[in-house]
């Protein structure tokens, strides 16, 4: 009886794992997200599920690489989760070049999207982190816009 | 207390098993892929890490196309007459690649009556690696038969391929998800390309020269699974067309960012210029060379 205890729970496991249902929620938060960018053409989406940082440290973060187009106007929308307890934001980099942001740390203002009308193709890199290190759940969108 | 232990088992497994029977194939849910049964090409998660999103976006190449007022052809598209003869994992990844690439065209220029083949085509291969599951059939054929539901039948389609290629990376299936990037990349270069021939546009032109960058990071990715013998047969075949990029150069000039708040909205400007430098000849050889590697992986 304790082996097939066993063999079901590894069945419950895999098929857990495996289940479609197992990423339900984060599918409802990608559409919704999705939606909330507005009249553009969804593209990616960055899911994340962060732990909290330890004290004095550098914030935990997400990254994602991604390839850009010349001449495209793309728009970047951060939505952190119902549930979540820090608020998500999301930055972009070109190499080590902070190029974009949801939030600007000199008025200390958050937007929920940013637009960036990219010039040069190439590899960009996203950073997803939750403010002041808390642990947090939220997901990034990369939406085209237009041909520039 | 073991008695009752069991029958909770036993009732959460038949409940999710039910949860999730509704979209996908009963009986091939639990087969165990062909790529998981060869060791050499099962590649460590580190060495994937570095993977880049949006490599080749069926979107992103035929918004362009349309921007230039081409005129929609469905000579372009590969045929879908044999997908039944796709029978390896590895001919239908990049096939289920290929058809992506081509289903964007299609929502692009809102050809819905052509669609149904195509999700049909990419239904029947996601089957066949598995990843059906995420390919919402029953709602993107709905969606098909009227041409207002152009936004969502975009958005589920690239949502499906995105959990698709996620999926294969998650589950160390890797190599299909490469495969399935190397579809999407050659039928959008092969679809720039041919459009080229007829509608020989400075934009399209420079699109052409500036897949030297996404073929280069796609050939690394490739070489990750040196041991995958079929990935490797992949890779001989674009040598000689990374041959024909080889002089191809682009040059950057840097300019000073902008950042705008307009109508409420964030707008980031990057004032860079950059400059391909490609000649007529050289797009000759890339043509030439992206039809012969291109027809050569969709008849194997």
């Amino acid at each position: 009886m304790r082996q097939l205890i066993k063999t079901l729970f590894s069945t419950l496991l895999l098929v857990g794992l495996t289940s479609p249902l197992f990423s339900q929620d984060n599918m409802e938060l990608v559409g919704q997200c999705a939606a909330s960018a507005g009249n553009v053409t969804y593209l990616k989406d960055f899911p994340v599920k962060l732990d909290a940082g330890t004290p004095g440290g550098k914030p935990p973060s997400a990254k994602f690489s991604l390839l850009l187009s010349k001449n495209t106007n793309y728009r970047f929308t951060i939505c952190s989760a119902p549930d979540s307890e820090g608020e998500a934001m999301l930055q972009l980099f070109e190499m080590n070049n902070l190029i974009g942001s949801t939030y600007n740390s000199t008025t200390g203002k958050d937007y929920p999207s940013f637009d960036f009308k990219c010039q040069v193709t190439g590899v960009y890199h996203i950073f997803i982190s939750f403010k002041d290190g808390k642990a947090g759940d939220a997901v990034g969108i990369l939406s085209f816009i237009e041909r520039l | 207390m073991i008695k009752k232990c069991f029958y909770i088992l036993l009732t959460v497994c038949m409940l999710n098993a039910c949860g999730s029977c509704g979209n996908r194939g009963s009986s091939s849910d639990l087969e165990v892929p062909d790529t998981l049964m060869y060791s050499d090409a099962i590649i460590p998660d580190d060495e994937i890490s570095g993977f880049i999103d949006n490599m080749s976006s069926p979107v992103e190449m035929a918004a362009l196309i349309k921007s230039l007022d081409v005129k929609f052809s469905n000579k372009y598209l590969a045929s879908t007459d044999n997908v039944e003869d796709f029978s390896t994992e590895y001919q239908q990844a990049l096939n289920l690649g290929i058809y992506g690439l081509d289903l964007g065209y299609l929502n692009m220029y809102n050809k819905t009556n052509a669609v149904l083949d195509y999700i049909s085509a990419i239904k029947t291969l996601a089957d066949g690696i598995n990843v059906g599951q995420f390919f919402d059939f029953a709602t993107l054929r709905r969606l098909s038969q009227n041409d207002q539901n152009l936004d969502s039948l975009m958005y589920i389609s690239v949502h499906s391929f995105n959990q698709m290629d996620r999926y294969l990376r998650k589950n160390k299936r890797s190599n299909l998800s490469v495969l399935m990037i190397t579809g999407v990349w050659i039928e959008g270069n092969y679809l720039v390309t041919q459009v080229y021939k007829e509608v020989p546009h400075p934009e399209l032109k420079e699109k052409i020269g500036e897949q030297k960058i996404v073929l280069d990071k796609l050939m690394l990715f490739l070489e990750v699974f040196k041991n995958d013998k079929q990935l490797q047969a992949i890779a001989n075949d674009l040598k000689p067309l990374k041959e024909q990029y080889k002089d191809i150069t682009i040059t950057i000039q840097k300019g000073e960012p902008q950042a705008i708040e307009k109508d409420g909205t964030l707008v980031f400007i990057q004032n860079d210029v950059s400059i391909v430098n490609i000649t007529d000849e050289q797009v000759k050889s890339i043509i030439a060379k992206t039809e012969e590697v291109r027809n050569k992986l969709i008849s194997k």
